[in-house]
C-alpha cells in the first residue's frame, strides 16, 4: 500500500452465487469511502447467482486532493473495470477451487498478490456426479498458492463462519482486514458491518474470528480424508477368540483392517459368519506368503471382502436405520436444538430383488427368471415412507432387522457366497502368477455398489472384467502383467459413466483379439 | 419483484450539489429523471434489470414528477412506447437487454427511426457481451446503422454516463432521431459517484396532459412519407447530429507527447485501454497518457473531420473496437481515404476479431501494435515485457495446478421447482427412449447443462414451442417443448400456442409456471398470483390456453416426480394427434424463500410453532454411485469424505442449505435408487401435543433400543 498515492490497489473477489459476495463488496466500498479512499467496484452477476462462479473487482486509491467533480483539483483516477494480472494486490477466493481458478487466470503473482482463500470445498457438478471419486486434488491448489502468491492466507473460513453463526463473507472480510493490505483501520470494517444493519452481531463475531486467525497465523489449509474417518469399532466380547486369530495368524499390515472386518461381520450376521471371513482370508494369506508378499494383499482383500460379505439388503438397511447413534447424528446434522422434537421419515422402495432375497433359491430363481422375461424385474416396487421415530415405523424396522437371522436360508445369501468364493479363489490363483494381478482382481469389488438396477449394473461390469480379463489371465491365455494393467484400466472405465460405454470401449478390443487368437 | 430498493429510491431524489453513490445503471435512472422524462418502459434482463426494479419501488417520486412507468411484457411493447415522442414534445426512455431485446424490438424501432421524433427518445441497452453474459454474442451497432439511430457508448465513469444521457436527449431532439445508449455488463454494475442535479418535470406528463392530438402524415410510415423520411435522415438528421456532437464535444480527446501514433477506442473501452497503457509504462493511473487517445462516446455517427484531424500526422492508429464485424475500423478507413490521409488503421489483427476486450486482451493487442509500429519515444522492451511475463506466469500456474480445474456452470437453485421436471424427463427416458426437447429462454435453459444435459435447441424467448414446429412432423417420437411463464407472456402465447393450435401441431408443451420472470430477478408477470400491491393480476395461463382451443391441458405439481412422469407419459404416448399442454405449477423457490423467510423468523420470535423440513442421507447405507445427484443436480446434494474406515470413495450428503423441497426423496422413489434418503421435520417452539407425542415415542422407543435382540 506504499504507492497507493499513484497507483490504485486492486482487489479481486472470486465467489459463487449465494455466498454474500455482493455484501462483501459493499462492506469494502463503504469502509474505503468512510476512510477517504477513492473506490470503484464492479461485478458480473449475470446468471451466476444460481451457484455459478463469479467475480467482483474493486480498485481503491488514496483520495488526497481529488473530488467527485471539480476542475481545480487533481483529476479522479481512471480505474479499471477489469483485473489485470500483475496488478491484483489482494485476491480473495471464497472456495479452494476458485482460488485455483484465480491462479490459472494469472491473477496471483509473487510481485504483489496476497491470496486470501477459504480451503473448504464446494464440489463442482463434475466432481459430484463422478461414480467413484472425482474430487480435484486440493493439495495441488495449496502448493500452487504457496509458490505463486506473495503471501497466502489459507484456512477453512466456511467452518469458521458456521461456528460463529454467520456466512463466509464476514470471515473473508476479517481475513482481508487481518492481512493488513488496505489502509483502513479495523474499526472501519466493523462500522461497515454495522451500517448494513443485518445479523450484525454474528457478522462481527465471524469478522473478528477471521481477523484473529490471520493475526495468529496458525492456519491449517487442508484436512485429509483420513482425519475424517469414524474410529474403528470396539471389539464385542464374543469375538475375542477371532481377534486372537487375527493377531496370531495374519501379517502385521493387515491386522487393523481384519479386526474391523471381523467386528463388522459379527454385527452383520453372527460369529460363524465372522469366522468364515477369516477362513476365506487364510487362503489369501497363504497364497500371498507363497508368492513372497508382505500382507498388503491380505489387507486389501480383507477390506473388500468385509464390504462384500456385508452386502446391502433390507435387513442391513433396517439395522443401520436403527443404529443407536443415528438419531444424535441426525439431530446434529440438521441443527435441531435440545427440546425440539424431530421426526424422521425413511424413503424406502423395496422391489422384487429385496423380496426374493429371503426366499429359498428354488422359489426365487423361477420368480426372478419370469420377471426378467416379462421385463418386470425393475418395475415391481413398493414405495413407502416409514416414520422411524414413531412406534409402528420403528417396530417395522425392528422386525426387518431381526429377519437377518433368516438371511442364510435365503436365495441372495447363497448366491453371494458362491460368487464370493469364486472371487476369492481367483485372487488366490492370481497371487501365484502375479501379486499385482491378484490385487487388481480384489479391487474389482469396488464396482459392486448400490441397490437394485445400480447393483445389477455394477455386477455386470464386474463379471465382464472377470470374464474378459481375469479368467483368460488365470488360464494362461494372457500375460499376467498385461491383464493386471488392463483390469485397472477397465475398472476405471467402468466407473467413468453410468451407461457402461467406456467399459465397452476398454474391453471390446481385447475380446476381439482373443477371438482372433482362438 | 422481491428485492427492495428503498435505499436507492432515496438517491433518486438528490438535487443540485448532492453526490450520488451507486451502480452505473442506477446512475442512468437518476439521469433520466434529471432529463425530464415523462415516460419510462422496458423489459427486464441482465444487466439493466435494476433500472426498472428501482423505478417500480419509486412510485411516489414518479407520481410527483408525473412520470409514467410501464413494465412492458416484451421489448417490442417497450419500443413501441417511444411512439409517444414522434408527435409530441415529450421525452421518454425504454430499456432492455441487447441484442436479443433489440431483435424483438426492431419492428417498432425501424418505424420509429423512419418517422423521426419530436421529443427526445432514448433506449438504454445492456450490451450483454463477454464474461457474465447469458446470451448469444452480437453487437447492437448494426441496429444503429441500419435504422439510423445514434449510438452512445460512454466511458464507464458515472459522471460521463450521466452527461451522455442528458446530452443524448438534446441530440435526439435536435436531430429528430431516437438515440441508443449502450452499457456493457461491468459498466452497468460499476459502483461510483457523480454530482447530481435537480430532477426535471417534462413539459407534458401524467400530471399535465396533452390536450390536442397531432396528425402529421409526414410522421406516418406509409409511402410517400417513407421516401421523404429516408431522405430526411440523410439530408437533415445526420448533418444536425454530427454538428451537435462536434459542437458539444461529446467525444473525448486526450493529448499525449508521442504523436507518431494514436489510439481510437469506443468510450466504453477507455478504462481498459488506459489500464493497458499504464501497465506498458505509457500512462499514469491519473489518466495522463503519452499516446494520444480519442475516446468515442458516440460511436454512430462518427464525425469525419474529428477523426481525420486526430489521425493527421500520425503514421498509425490503434483501433480498439470490441466485437465483430469491425464497423468502426471500416468506417474510419473510409473517412481517412476520403480525406486522403495515409495513416494506417490497425485494429483487428493485433486485437482479436471476436470476444470481450478485457484489460489483458487490450494489453496484448497494444503490445503487438507497438511491436509493429515501433513509435519513436517508446521503449519496446519495457512496453512489451508485461505481457511476456504474464504468459510465463500463467504457464507456471498451469504446471503447478497440473490439471484443468473443474468447471462451475450455473444450475437450478436449491429447491428449484424446475429441476423435478427434468428429473422426470430423464427417468422417463429410460423407458420411452430419448426424444427431441425444444428449449426456451429462462432459468429452465440450465437443463442443457450438467447434470441433465437435456435439450436440443434454444431459439429465443417464448419460442420453445415455435421452434419445434419444423422438428415435430419430421421426428419419430412426439417432441417436448419447454416454455416458462415469462416466455409464455413475452411471445409464446401467440407465436407458440396460437401457431401450434392453428396448424394442428402434434406435440407436448410444458409451461413452467413459477409466478415470476425469475431469471431476470423475480419481476412480476401477468399471471403472478400476488403482485406488488398484494392483489391478483387476473390473467391466467390456463384460461388463455383453454380459450385458444387447446383440449388437452393438465396441471401438475412439480415436486411430485411420480405424477409429473405419469402425466408426461400420457402426453407422450397418448392416442390421437394434437397439442398436449402440461402446466407445471410451483412457485419459484428463491422468491418463496425471500417471501417466507421473514414470516418464519417473525413466527419463531413470537414463540409460535414452526416445522422446518430437511433431507438427509445415511452415510452407512449410501454406497456412492451418485445416481441421485445425476438425476437431480441440487446444489445442496453433494459429497463428503467417506467416514467408513473401510471405504475410500466419498459418500453423498445433504448440506444445511437444503430447503426440504423433497425432490431427492421423490427421485429416489421414482427411479428406485436407494434407501438412504430420509426426511427430517424439526418442530421449533413445539406445543404441548408435540412434546407429549415426542415424550411418548422416546419413552417407548428408548426402552426398545435397550433390548438387544
Amino acid at each position: 500500500m506504499t504507492d497507493m498515492d499513484t497507483k490504485p490497489i486492486g482487489l479481486l473477489i472470486a465467489a459463487m452465487g449465494g455466498e454474500g459476495g455482493g455484501v462483501l463488496r459493499q462492506w469494502l466500498v463503504d469502509a474505503a469511502m468512510a476512510h477517504g479512499l477513492a473506490v470503484q467496484s464492479t461485478s458480473i452477476p449475470g446468471v451466476a447467482q444460481r451457484t455459478g462462479a463469479t467475480t467482483y473487482y474493486l480498485e481503491m486509491q488514496s483520495d488526497k486532493g481529488t473530488a467527485v467533480s471539480g476542475s481545480n483539483t487533481k483529476p479522479r483516477p481512471v480505474m479499471s473495470l477489469y483485473p489485470l494480472a500483475g496488478n491484483v494486490d489482494i485476491m480473495v477466493a471464497s472456495e479452494l477451487i476458485e482460488a485455483g481458478r484465480a491462479m490459472q487466470n494469472g491473477f496471483v503473482t509473487p510481485n504483489c498478490t496476497t491470496l486470501i482463500a477459504s480451503t473448504h470445498r464446494v464440489f463442482a457438478v463434475g466432481e459430484r456426479t463422478a461414480m467413484a471419486d472425482g474430487r480435484f486434488d486440493g493439495t495441488r491448489v495449496v502448493k500452487a498458492a504457496d509458490s505463486l502468491a506473495q503471501r497466502a492466507v489459507l484456512f477453512d473460513m466456511e467452518a469458521m463462519a458456521h461456528e460463529n453463526g454467520s456466512v463466509i463473507n464476514s470471515v473473508l472480510l476479517g481475513a482481508i482486514a487481518g492481512s493488513n493490505r488496505l489502509p483502513i483501520p479495523t474499526e472501519g470494517f466493523e462500522d461497515a458491518i454495522r451500517e448494513t444493519g443485518r445479523s450484525v452481531e454474528a457478522n462481527l463475531a465471524a469478522f473478528r474470528a477471521g481477523f484473529a486467525a490471520v493475526e495468529r497465523g496458525d492456519l491449517k489449509p487442508l484436512t485429509p480424508d483420513s482425519e475424517l474417518k469414524r474410529p474403528w469399532r470396539g471389539d464385542p466380547p464374543m469375538v475375542e477368540q477371532l481377534q486372537h486369530r487375527v493377531r496370531d495368524e495374519f501379517p502385521g499390515p493387515a491386522r487393523t483392517v481384519l479386526r474391523e472386518g471381523v467386528n463388522r461381520l459379527f454385527e452383520y450376521q453372527n460369529l460363524a459368519y465372522a469366522e468364515r471371513y477369516l477362513q476365506r482370508l487364510t487362503r489369501i494369506e497363504r497364497a500371498e506368503l507363497a508368492a513372497g508378499g508382505h500382507g498388503e494383499l491380505v489387507r486389501d482383500t480383507g477390506q473388500y471382502l468385509a464390504l462384500w460379505m456385508s452386502y446391502e439388503d433390507v435387513m442391513r438397511v433396517a439395522q443401520a436405520k436403527l443404529d443407536r447413534k443415528r438419531q444424535a447424528r441426525i439431530r446434529a446434522e440438521v441443527g435441531a436444538k435440545p427440546g425440539e422434537p424431530v421426526r424422521i421419515r425413511e424413503y424406502l422402495k423395496p422391489g422384487l430383488d429385496e423380496a426374493t432375497a429371503l426366499m429359498p433359491g428354488w422359489i426365487a430363481r423361477p420368480v426372478l427368471a419370469a420377471a426378467d422375461k416379462a421385463g418386470w424385474r425393475d418395475r415391481l416396487n413398493f414405495g413407502m415412507t416409514i416414520t422411524s421415530t414413531a412406534l409402528w415405523g420403528y417396530s417395522l424396522l425392528r422386525v426387518l432387522s431381526v429377519l437377518r437371522f433368516a438371511r442364510p436360508m435365503g436365495h441372495r445369501y447363497q448366491t453371494e457366497q458362491v460368487l464370493i468364493d469364486d472371487w476369492i479363489g481367483n485372487i488366490a490363483k492370481a497371487a501365484a502368477l502375479d501379486l499385482n494381478l491378484a490385487a487388481e482382481i480384489a479391487a474389482c469389488q469396488r464396482l459392486l455398489k448400490g441397490y437394485g438396477q445400480t447393483y445389477q449394473h455394477g455386477w455386470q461390469s464386474f463379471s465382464q472384467i472377470m470374464d474378459a480379463l481375469a479368467r483368460p489371465a488365470l488360464r494362461g491365455d494372457m500375460p499376467a502383467a498385461d491383464a493386471a494393467a488392463a483390469i485397472a484400466r477397465a475398472r476405471e472405465a467402468a466407473l467413468a459413466d453410468p451407461e457402461g460405454t467406456a467399459l465397452q470401449k476398454a474391453i471390446e478390443p481385447i475380446k476381439a483379439k482373443d477371438l482372433a487368437a482362438e | 419483484m422481491e428485492r427492495s430498493f428503498s435505499k436507492e429510491v432515496k438517491q433518486l431524489r438528490l438535487g443540485d450539489g448532492d453526490t450520488f453513490h451507486g451502480e452505473g445503471i442506477l446512475a442512468v435512472t437518476k439521469a433520466l429523471l434529471q432529463s425530464g422524462v415523462s415516460y419510462v418502459g422496458g423489459y427486464q434482463g441482465a444487466p439493466i434489470s435494476h433500472l426498472m426494479d428501482v423505478l417500480v419501488d419509486a412510485e411516489d417520486l414518479l407520481s410527483e414528477l408525473g412520470v409514467h412507468l410501464e413494465t412492458s411484457t416484451s421489448e417490442a411493447a417497450a419500443a413501441a412506447m417511444l411512439g409517444a415522442s414522434i408527435n409530441y414534445p415529450i421525452r421518454g426512455a425504454v430499456t432492455w437487454k441487447s441484442t436479443v431485446g433489440t431483435n424483438v424490438a426492431s419492428d417498432a424501432l425501424s418505424n420509429l427511426a423512419s418517422a423521426g421524433v419530436t421529443g427526445g427518445a432514448m433506449m438504454i441497452l445492456g450490451e450483454d457481451y463477454g464474461e457474465g453474459s447469458s446470451i448469444l454474442q452480437e453487437r447492437t451497432h448494426a441496429f444503429a446503422t441500419k435504422s439510423q439511430m445514434w449510438l452512445l457508448d460512454p466511458r464507464p465513469d458515472l459522471e460521463t454516463i450521466v452527461t451522455m444521457v442528458e446530452k443524448g436527449f438534446e441530440l435526439s431532439e435536435c436531430s429528430n432521431t431516437p438515440v441508443m445508449l449502450e452499457l456493457r455488463i461491468r459498466a452497468c454494475h460499476v459502483h461510483g459517484a457523480f454530482p447530481t442535479s435537480d430532477n426535471k418535470v417534462g413539459e407534458y406528463n401524467r400530471n399535465r396532459t396533452i390536450k390536442e392530438p397531432s396528425h402529421d402524415f409526414g410522421r406516418i410510415t406509409l409511402p410517400p412519407s417513407t421516401y421523404a423520411q429516408e431522405k430526411h435522415k440523410i439530408e437533415v438528421r445526420m448533418p444536425e447530429a454530427i454538428k451537435f456532437i462536434r459542437e458539444n464535444q461529446l467525444n473525448d480527446h486526450f493529448d499525449g507527447d508521442i504523436n507518431d501514433v494514436g489510439i481510437i477506442c469506443q468510450g466504453g473501452l477507455y478504462n481498459a485501454t488506459l489500464r493497458a497503457l499504464v501497465q506498458a509504462g505509457l500512462a499514469e493511473a491519473s489518466g495522463d497518457s503519452r499516446i494520444p487517445i480519442l475516446a468515442l462516446n458516440v460511436t454512430y455517427p462518427l464525425v469525419p473531420d474529428e477523426i481525420s484531424n486526430f489521425c493527421a500526422g500520425k503514421s498509425a492508429i490503434l483501433m480498439v473496437e470490441e466485437g465483430q464485424p469491425d464497423y468502426l475500423e471500416e468506417a474510419i478507413n473510409v473517412i481517412l481515404r476520403k480525406a486522403d490521409l495515409q495513416t494506417k488503421v490497425i485494429g483487428k489483427g493485433p486485437l482479436p476479431m471476436a470476444g470481450e476486450y478485457t484489460a489483458e486482451v487490450v494489453l496484448r493487442g497494444l503490445s503487438e501494435f507497438l511491436r509493429q509500429t515501433a513509435p519513436k519515444g517508446v521503449d519496446l522492451a519495457v512496453a512489451t515485457a508485461p505481457i511476456q511475463e504474464l504468459d510465463q506466469h500463467k504457464a507456471k500456474a498451469m504446471e503447478l495446478l497440473g490439471d484443468v480445474l473443474p468447471a462451475r456452470p450455473p444450475t437450478f437453485c436449491t429447491g428449484c421447482p424446475e429441476r423435478p421436471l427434468f428429473s422426470a424427463i430423464r427417468i422417463l427416458e429410460k423407458d420411452l427412449g430419448p426424444t427431441h426437447v425444444s428449449c426456451d429462454i429462462g432459468c429452465h435453459t440450465f437443463s442443457t447443462l450438467p447434470p441433465f444435459n437435456l435439450g436440443n435447441t434454444v431459439l429465443g424467448y417464448g419460442l420453445g414451442l415455435s421452434s419445434a414446429a419444423g422438428v415435430a412432423p419430421n421426428f419419430d417420437k412426439r417432441v417436448i417443448s419447454i416454455m416458462g411463464d415469462g416466455g409464455f407472456w413475452h411471445n409464446g402465447v401467440t407465436n407458440g400456442v396460437g401457431s401450434a393450435l392453428f396448424n394442428k401441431a402434434d406435440g407436448v408443451l410444458m409451461v413452467i409456471k413459477n409466478g415470476y420472470t425469475s431469471a431476470t430477478g423475480w419481476q412480476y408477470l401477468p399471471s403472478t398470483l400476488r403482485a406488488r400491491e398484494g392483489r391478483a393480476t387476473g390473467s391466467s395461463i390456463e384460461g388463455v390456453i383453454k380459450s385458444m382451443g387447446a383440449n388437452w391441458l393438465r396441471n401438475v405439481p412439480n415436486y411430485k416426480v411420480g405424477s409429473v412422469m405419469k402425466t408426461l407419459r400420457q402426453a407422450l404416448t397418448g392416442q390421437g394427434k394434437g397439442l398436449r399442454v402440461i402446466v407445471a405449477d410451483s412457485e419459484c423457490q428463491l422468491a418463496k424463500q425471500r417471501r417466507v423467510g421473514p414470516e418464519v423468523a417473525a413466527r419463531l420470535k413470537n414463540g409460535q410453532r414452526d416445522v422446518r423440513t430437511r433431507f438427509g442421507i445415511d452415510e452407512d447405507t449410501c454406497t456412492g454411485d451418485r445416481a441421485c445427484i445425476r438425476l437431480s443436480g441440487c446444489p445442496s446434494l453433494t459429497i463428503k469424505a467417506n467416514p467408513d474406515p473401510l471405504r475410500s470413495d466419498p459418500v453423498t450428503t445433504v448440506l444445511d442449505t437444503c430447503v426440504g423441497c423433497g425432490l431427492c426423496g421423490e427421485v429416489a422413489h421414482a427411479a428406485v435408487l436407494c434407501p438412504s434418503f430420509y426426511k427430517v421435520d424439526i418442530v421449533r417452539n413445539p406445543n404441548l401435543w408435540d412434546r407429549f407425542k415426542d415424550g411418548m415415542h422416546r419413552r417407548l422407543l428408548g426402552d426398545a433400543t435397550r433390548v438387544r435382540i
